[in-house]
């Protein structure tokens, strides 16, 4: 039973579903905001002061930072929507028991689903980061502004795939916890609302203890959003003037964990929320009655 | 290697979902080549027994061997030599009926991959193949099940009421193709509420009730006990108290100035012999066929005959 072949099968479910297209267009719709609100109506504003800040908002290499900081945020809610549906259908449609009924094993129906739906999320990511380059080109080209990536104190081209990286390991750990709670409750609207409650709760939290002393800041370092704000905050050292709309503060590299134990504690969360859905799924009943589809 | 002549043996399964008891030690024995009905009311535990043999459910106690493998530890192997359609059919809406089978066919390789046309054709299914699964009736999607469940051409077969939402000449498509398929050589495991369906169908058949095991035999022999003869005579008082005498019947009824005895067809000529020698005439002999309905409702107790 090559693994691949399945992987073929489940792409070709996920293609046939609408719901990847609406997301692709609100994730191209969010490229167009950041570059064209962001940056480019910023750059116009009849206010001096803020047009460097919409200059490194828009024009490249700067607004591939901005692209991937607020792409983290609100691709990782977006990316939940597709994780958790897309596992979720598969309980209300009985099509999970029929796979295991015909002897793929649990564990390869999981791994399967993740790798279909981690496929078509990282390219669904990439194209949205794409037309908001060609948006950021656009832009660029219309303000009259030089078009380059050899800009002073901008990322490198060399720079350009880890920044691209790290913004994407950024949305792993929530696409994880979207199919963990999914995988858990069999409910899409369980997996996104509960994303959504701890996206936004965690920032809140985040930022309440960040204002506390005593052991709120250890609490506050072993959070995943605070480790994953790392992350997006060693893209943008040394360049940090952009506009954002992320739900979170501008990351402040200082009081940041570095990029290495940020990545060790985000894996430790993946590793958690995986663990979690495999150990549930592989003792679950798939009965008709208990809504195993 | 010889292949074993029970294709799926149940040990002691059970299970029981907090305090109710869905299955109660059920020991089953399906032989190679026959088809089996797994006959019971609705809620007797026909699909928790499936979904047990097919790995869906953990069961409480007890395990299912599918051609001598250990479920336990050799299910999924099993299971690829296996076809099912579980109740509460499955498929994806958004896929035409082609498309659901490239995606089962996934599963087994390229050999089920080339048999999607062959098995697409055998349901009746060719017309609306390129359609969209939700656009299809019940009985469509009946047939799709079906098909999904050949497409790896499987040594057995498992189909838990596979006639629901058929017409009645699509039942009966279905049970002349089961028949095929049984003379084939594979083994056909179907469970059922419809008892004309099963006596039509099958070989064998087991009967449970609240998830307990009450019968296991062939088809032929409960039928045969069933068997009865039908007779108006010029005595029936005289009559009835002449045969209840004869060991070999096995029970008389008097209705209507009718007597029904239960006795073998084939020994009518003895009962008449018996009856003259007391001066007693028959104006009327009928032999009566044994159906699964009436004893499906002797073993179960059932009072109303939807099973």
């Amino acid at each position: 039973m090559p693994t691949l072949r399945l992987l073929s099968a489940e792409l070709l479910k996920i293609r046939k579903r609408w719901l990847p297209y609406i997301l692709f267009l609100v994730m191209v719709g969010g490229a167009a905001i950041i570059i064209w609100l962001g940056g480019f109506a910023e750059y116009h504003s009849s206010d001096a002061e803020y047009r460097p800040t919409g200059l490194h908002t828009m024009a490249l290499p700067w607004s591939l930072v901005a692209l991937l900081d607020s792409g983290q945020f609100w691709g990782s809610f977006l990316i939940g929507v597709l994780v958790a549906s897309g596992v979720a259908t598969e309980y209300n449609w009985g099509t999970a028991r029929q796979a295991v009924a015909r002897g793929e094993t649990r564990s390869q129906y999981l791994t399967v689903k993740l790798l279909g739906l981690a496929a078509v999320s990282a390219v669904a990511l990439l194209a949205a980061l794409a037309a908001g380059v060609l948006f950021s080109l656009l832009a660029t080209s219309i303000a009259g502004e030089p078009i380059t990536f050899d800009a002073r104190g901008g990322p490198s081209v060399a720079e350009i795939p880890l920044i691209v990286l790290r913004g994407g390991y950024g949305v792993l750990p929530y696409a994880l916890l979207a199919f963990c709670l999914t995988v858990v409750s069999r409910s899409t609207a369980m997996g996104v609302a509960g994303l959504l409650v701890f996206l936004v709760g965690e920032a809140i939290l985040i930022g309440i203890l960040g204002e506390l002393g005593g052991p709120a800041p250890a609490i506050r370092a072993s959070l995943v959003g605070h480790n994953v704000g790392a992350l997006q905050a060693a893209n943008a050292i040394g360049f940090t003037e952009y506009n954002s709309i992320a739900f979170r503060e501008l990351p402040v590299a200082s009081e940041l964990p570095d990029p290495t134990t940020a990545f060790i504690v985000v894996n430790a969360y993946c590793a958690l929320f995986l663990g979690v859905a495999y150990y549930v799924f592989r003792r679950r009943d798939l009965g008709v009655e208990s809504g195993g589809g | 290697m010889t292949q074993p002549d029970i294709v799926l043996r149940t040990y002691g399964l059970s299970k029981r979902y907090g305090k109710r008891l869905a299955l109660d030690r059920l020991d089953l024995e399906v032989q190679r080549g026959r088809v089996f009905g797994f006959l019971g009311p609705n809620g007797a535990g026909k699909t928790t027994a499936i979904s047990l043999v097919l790995g869906l459910l953990r069961p409480t106690a007890g395990h299912a061997e599918l051609f001598g493998l250990d479920s336990r530890t050799r299910l999924p192997e099993a299971l690829r030599r296996v076809g099912a359609v579980v109740e509460g059919l499955a498929y994806y809406p958004l896929l035409s009926a082609r498309e659901n089978l490239r995606v089962w066919a996934a599963l087994y390789g390229d050999s089920a991959e080339r048999r999607i046309d062959e098995v697409i054709e055998l349901v009746g299914l060719t017309a609306r193949a390129r359609d969209k699964v939700r656009t299809y009736s019940q009985g469509m999607k009946q047939r799709l099940g079906l098909a999904a469940a050949l497409l790896h051409d499987p040594e057995l077969l498992v189909l838990d009421e596979p006639t629901n939402g058929l017409d009645p000449a699509g039942m009966r498509e279905f049970r002349e193709l089961i028949r095929d398929l049984c003379q084939s050589g594979k083994t056909v495991f179907v469970s059922s509420h419809l008892l004309n369906e099963v006596q039509q169908m099958c070989d064998d058949v087991a009967i449970v009730k609240e998830g307990r095991l009450l019968m296991q035999g062939q088809v032929t022999d409960l039928l045969r006990r069933g068997e009865a003869l039908e007779m108006q005579v010029t005595d029936t008082s005289g009559a009835a108290r002449v045969l209840k005498a004869i060991d070999w019947v096995r029970g008389v009824t008097q209705q209507d100035g009718r007597l029904t005895v239960e006795a073998p067809r084939e020994r009518a000529a003895e009962l008449s012999r018996a009856l003259a020698e007391q001066q007693i005439y028959l104006s009327e002999l009928r032999p009566r066929e044994g159906n699964l309905e009436d004893f499906f409702l002797e073993v179960t107790g059932e009072s109303d005959a939807d099973a």
